[in-house]
C-alpha cells in the first residue's frame, strides 16, 4: 500500500490578511484557521502581559496596543531601510522600525529587534499550525505567493520567512498568476488578461500574457497605500462625526472607542456588500468627561451612504488601472479576461466601476479574497504531482544587466526568462587608455541604472592601454536552477577574468538565519511547555478545590463519616503535594499531584453522614 | 498608641469610602473601634451612635457596584452548601507556611515565592514620618489585608503610591496585594482557556449599568476568544480586566463557556 503523501499547502501571505489552501480530492479548498475563519489577519503583537499574539487576536488589540503591534510587514520585507518605499511606509507605522547592520529593516517588538522575515514567519507559522490542525499531521512544504513586482531580495526574504517558520518553500509565485491559475486560465485562455487585486492595504494591477500555459507578467502597477482600510476609515470618520454632533464628544481621543469603531466599520463595510443597510450598535462606547452613565453609539449606515463617502476612492482605483494599462500600451478591449481579486472586490460599486471601465463583466469568484491562495495550492499540487500543463516555470522576476556609460542599463537577461539560463555579451571600453572597468550587476526594468536594484559590483583591472572601444570585455551572466547568479567579465585580449556570485539576500546572513531558526524552535518548545503547565495547573486547582470541599465536609461529620483514618491523612498529603507541585515549573510533578488528588477525591466523597461510608 | 492607630485607620477608611468601597471602609472603622473603643468618630461612621456622618455621600459612580466588594469572599468556592458554613469565607494571606485546607492557598502559594523582598518583620510605615497620610494608608492597608480585604487594600495602596511613588515598601506591598487579588479573581473565572459568551441580547445590554471599559471588554466577548485572550486584548492591566470579567460573570451578563 502506498504511503499517504505529505500534505501540501499554498499560502497567500498578504499585507493585511493571509490565507492557506490545499488541494483535497482534486479540488482546491481554503483551510480555515483554528477560530473557524478563512482569513488570518497578517498582524503580530506582544500583549502587555508579554504574550505573543498572531492573527485575529493581535488585530483586535492593535489600536489599544499600537507600539507593540506589527501589521503590514509585507511593505518592509526584503527592502533596504534607506529605500524610498520603506521611508514612505515609516510615516504610516505605529510601531518602531530601526536600521539593521546591512541597511536592512528591523522591527522593535517587546524590546527586541526582529528582522522582517522573523515577523512574517510568525504569520506563516500560524498558518502552518492551522494546516496541521486540518490534516492532523505535520506540514512542511508550501508554495507562497508574492506581488509580481517583488524583486529577488523580497522573494528571498519571503523564502527565509518560510524557512524560519519550518516550511520548505517549493516555489514563490506571483499573486496575479496564482489568481489566473485558480480560474483555470492556464488551460482555457491564450492572450492578455488583467488582474485587479484590491486587498486590505494595497491595490495591485497586473497584466498577464498567457501563452499555452506560460504566464508572462507584462505590466504591474498600483498603489501600495490604497485598500479596504481606506473604506473603513471613511466609515469611522462618519461615525465619529455623527457622535460628536450628537454628544459633543470626540471618540478619536479614546483608544478603546477607536478600536471598537474600527471593528464596527469593517463589519459594516462587509455587510453592505450583501445588504442595502446595516445597523451600527456600540453600547457603552464612552463615559462622558464629567462622569455619569456611559453613552451608546447607534446608527444606520446605508450602502448608498457608504458609496457616497467613498466615491473618490473608487475613482482613484479606476484612474490607477487606466494608468497601468496606458503605460503597458494595453487597451481594455485587448484583454481576454479581467479578474477581480481581494475582499474589496465584493463591493457592488467597485464591480460596477470595473465593469464600466472595461466594458465587460469581470470574473470574480464567490470568494474573491481566496483565489490567490487557491492558485498557490494548485501550483503546489502540480509541482509535486508533475502536472506539466499546470506547472509554472521558475523564471527571473525582473530583468538583469550591467550599468553602462551614461548611467544606463544594458539588459542581458530579460524578465520572465526560465532558469537555469545564461547570456553573454561583449562590451568595449568607453575611455581612451582605460585600464579598469567596473561591472555593476543590476536588476530591474528601468532604463536608468540608479533606478534599479544593485545586486553587486566588481572591478576588472589590468586592461591593455588602447583608445576607447578597442578593448573588448566579454560579460557572462549565469543563473543556475537555485537562482544563484554568477557574473564574470573577461578581457578578450589578455584572458584576464574576474567574477562575482550574487545570491539574492533578504538582509539576513546565513548565521543570523540559523540563529533565528534555533530561537524559533526554542520558543515553540517553551510555548508548548507553558501551555501544558497552564492547563495542568488549572486541573490541579479544580481538583484541589474539590478535595478541600470534600475534606471540610468529612471533618464536620461525626467519626469522619466512617472513613478509615488514613483516607483523611492521604488526602491532606495529596494537598501538600499539590501545593509543592504548583510552585515549580514541572509538568511531571503537576501530573503526579493531580493523580494523587484524583485518587483521594472519590474516597472522601464516599463518606456517609452517620459515621458509615456512604455510596 | 492604639488611639493613634485607630485614628489612622479611620482616615484610611474614609478614603476607601470615598472611593466607593463601603465594605472595606466599614471593616477599618470596626477595627479602629476594636483598638480604641472610645473613638467616637469610628463609632459614628459605623452608625453605632444613631446616624451616619455628615457628608458621607461620595458621589461614587455606581457603574461598578460590587467590584470593590470583598474579593476574597468572591473568589471562594462558588456553590456554598449548608455544610460549608465552617469554611473560611475568604483566603488567608500567605504568611509563614500558609494554612492547610484551602485550595485558594495553593494559588496564593505561587505568589508567596515571588514576594518582592518584603522583610519578615514588615513595618508598613517604615521610613515614613509618623502620622503622615502615607503612613495612615499603609496601616489601613495592612489592617485590610489582615481582614482579607485585598480590594480595599489595593485601593489604599494605590493612593499611597500616588503620594509616595518612590517608596519601595509601598510598591512592594501594592504589587503583592495586586497579585493576590488577581489570583483570586482568576480563580473566580475558573479555567482561563474557556471562551466566555454573552448571555444577553443586544437590546438588553444597553439597559445594564456598565462603564465604557466594561463595555469594551463586553464587546470583545464573542464566544471565540478565551479569558486568557481577553487579558491580552483588553489593553488594561490584568487586575482591571479580571475585575471587569468577574463582575460580568457575577452579574450573569456573560457565561464562562466551553
Amino acid at each position: 500500500m502506498a504511503a499517504e503523501s505529505e500534505p501540501l499547502i499554498g499560502i497567500d501571505l498578504g499585507t493585511t490578511n493571509s490565507l492557506v489552501a490545499t488541494v483535497q480530492d482534486g479540488q482546491p479548498i481554503i483551510i480555515k484557521n483554528r477560530t473557524g475563519q478563512p482569513l488570518t489577519p497578517s498582524v503580530v503583537a506582544v500583549s502587555k502581559n508579554g504574550k505573543r499574539l498572531v492573527g485575529g487576536i493581535a488585530k483586535r488589540q492593535a489600536i489599544t496596543n499600537p507600539q507593540e503591534t506589527v501589521s503590514a510587514a509585507k511593505r518592509l520585507i526584503g527592502r533596504k531601510f534607506s529605500s524610498h518605499p520603506v521611508q514612505d511606509a515609516l510615516r504610516a507605522l505605529t510601531y518602531q522600525v530601526v536600521c539593521g547592520q546591512h541597511d536592512d529593516v528591523r522591527v522593535r517588538l517587546a524590546g527586541r529587534d526582529l528582522a522582517v522575515p522573523e515577523v512574517s514567519a510568525m504569520i506563516l507559522a500560524e498558518l502552518k499550525a492551522d494546516a496541521e490542525a486540518h490534516f492532523g499531521r505535520p506540514v512542511t512544504q508550501a508554495v507562497i505567493t508574492v506581488p509580481a513586482y517583488f524583486n529577488d531580495g523580497q522573494r528571498q526574504a519571503t523564502k527565509d520567512a518560510g524557512r524560519i517558520a519550518g516550511l520548505e518553500v517549493l516555489r514563490i509565485i506571483n499573486e496575479p498568476t496564482a489568481a489566473a491559475l485558480a480560474y483555470g486560465f492556464g488551460r482555457t485562455v491564450n492572450g492578455k488578461i488583467a488582474v485587479l487585486d484590491l486587498g486590505g492595504g494595497t491595490f495591485d494591477v497586473s497584466v498577464l500574457e498567457i501563452n499555452n500555459g506560460i504566464f508572462d507578467v507584462v505590466a504591474t502597477g498600483g498603489d501600495t497605500f490604497l485598500g479596504g482600510e481606506d473604506w473603513d476609515h471613511r466609515i469611522m470618520e462618519w461615525m465619529v462625526f455623527g457622535f460628536a454632533k450628537e454628544h459633543g464628544i470626540d471618540l478619536r481621543k479614546d483608544r478603546m472607542a477607536l478600536q471598537r469603531l474600527k471593528d464596527a466599520a469593517e463589519k459594516a463595510k462587509v455587510e453592505l456588500s450583501s445588504v442595502k443597510e446595516t445597523q451600527v450598535h456600540l453600547p457603552f462606547i464612552c463615559t462622558p468627561p464629567g462622569g455619569g452613565a456611559a453613552l451608546h453609539l447607534q446608527s444606520t449606515l446605508t450602502r448608498e451612504k457608504l458609496e457616497d463617502l467613498t466615491a473618490d476612492l473608487g475613482e482613484r482605483l479606476v484612474g490607477i488601472t487606466s494608468e497601468v494599462l496606458g503605460e503597458a500600451k494595453v487597451r481594455p478591449s485587448d484583454l481576454k479576461e479581467v479578474i477581480l481579486v481581494g475582499g474589496m472586490s465584493r463591493m457592488p460599486r467597485i464591480v460596477e466601476q470595473v465593469r464600466q471601465y472595461f466594458r465587460r463583466e469581470p470574473c470574480k469568484g464567490v470568494h474573491a479574497e481566496e483565489v490567490v491562495a487557491l492558485g498557490a495550492a494548485i501550483q503546489a499540487h502540480a509541482l509535486v504531482g508533475q502536472q506539466s500543463e499546470l506547472l509554472l516555470l521558475d523564471v527571473t522576476p525582473q530583468s538583469m544587466g550591467v550599468a553602462i556609460a551614461g548611467g544606463y542599463v544594458r539588459r542581458l537577461i530579460p524578465r520572465n526568462t526560465t532558469v537555469p539560463t545564461s547570456a553573454t555579451e561583449v562590451f568595449a571600453t568607453s575611455k581612451d587608455f582605460q585600464r579598469t572597468v567596473k561591472i555593476m550587476v543590476l536588476q530591474g526594468e528601468h532604463e536608468l541604472a540608479h533606478h534599479n536594484e544593485l545586486l553587486g559590483e566588481f572591478l576588472l583591472t589590468g586592461l591593455r592601454e588602447a583608445p576607447r572601444g578597442q578593448v573588448e570585455i566579454e560579460v557572462t551572466f549565469d543563473i543556475n536552477a537555485e537562482g544563484i547568479v554568477s557574473v564574470s567579465a573577461r578581457d578578450r585580449d589578455t584572458g584576464l577574468r574576474q567574477s562575482i556570485t550574487v545570491t539574492a539576500s533578504s538582509g539576513l546572513t546565513e548565521d543570523e538565519l540559523r540563529r533565528i531558526m534555533d530561537e524559533q524552535r526554542d520558543w515553540m518548545v517553551a510555548a508548548r511547555n507553558t501551555e501544558e503547565l497552564k492547563s495542568k495547573r488549572v486541573e490541579l486547582d479544580t481538583l484541589a478545590r474539590d478535595l478541600v470541599d470534600a475534606l471540610s465536609r468529612v471533618r464536620l461529620m461525626p467519626g469522619a463519616g466512617g472513613l478509615p483514618p488514613d483516607v483523611v491523612a492521604r488526602a491532606e498529603a495529596a494537598l501538600d503535594q499539590a501545593r509543592q507541585a504548583r510552585g515549580v515549573e514541572d509538568v511531571g510533578a503537576l501530573t503526579r499531584a493531580c493523580e494523587a488528588l484524583a485518587q483521594s477525591l472519590p474516597l472522601l466523597r464516599s463518606a456517609g453522614p452517620r459515621g458509615t461510608p456512604g455510596r | 498608641m492604639n488611639a493613634l492607630r485607630a485614628k489612622a485607620l479611620v482616615e484610611a477608611g474614609l478614603l476607601l469610602r470615598l472611593s466607593g468601597d463601603m465594605a472595606g471602609a466599614e471593616k477599618l472603622f470596626a477595627r479602629a473601634l476594636e483598638l480604641d473603643p472610645g473613638n467616637a468618630r469610628a463609632r459614628r461612621l459605623l452608625g453605632r451612635d444613631g446616624g451616619p456622618e455628615q457628608g458621607a455621600d461620595t458621589g461614587w459612580n455606581l457603574a461598578a457596584p460590587d467590584l470593590e466588594a470583598d474579593w476574597g469572599a468572591w473568589a471562594g468556592p462558588s456553590a456554598p452548601g449548608p455544610v460549608e458554613a465552617p469554611l473560611r469565607e475568604s483566603v488567608s494571606l500567605p504568611e509563614g507556611t500558609g494554612m492547610p485546607g484551602d485550595a485558594l492557598d495553593l494559588i496564593a502559594e505561587a505568589h508567596r515565592t515571588q514576594e518582592f523582598g518584603l522583610p519578615d518583620t514588615f513595618t508598613p510605615a517604615g521610613g515614613l514620618p509618623e502620622g503622615s497620610e502615607v503612613e495612615s494608608l499603609l496601616r489601613g492597608a495592612e489592617d485590610l489585608l489582615a481582614l482579607d480585604d485585598h480590594s480595599g487594600a489595593v485601593e489604599l495602596l494605590r493612593r499611597a503610591q500616588s503620594l509616595a511613588p518612590e517608596n519601595p515598601r509601598v510598591e512592594a506591598l501594592r504589587d503583592r496585594s495586586e497579585r493576590i487579588l488577581v489570583s483570586m479573581l482568576e480563580a473566580r473565572l475558573g479555567d482561563l482557556n474557556r471562551m466566555p459568551r454573552v448571555r444577553l441580547q443586544p437590546d438588553d445590554i444597553i439597559w445594564l449599568n456598565l462603564d465604557h471599559r466594561a463595555g469594551f471588554v463586553l464587546a470583545q466577548i464573542d464566544g471565540a476568544v478565551s479569558f486568557d485572550d481577553l487579558f491580552a486584548l483588553s489593553g488594561m492591566s490584568r487586575l482591571d480586566t479580571a475585575r471587569i470579567l468577574a463582575q460580568l460573570l457575577d452579574e450573569g451578563i456573560i457565561a464562562p463557556g466551553e
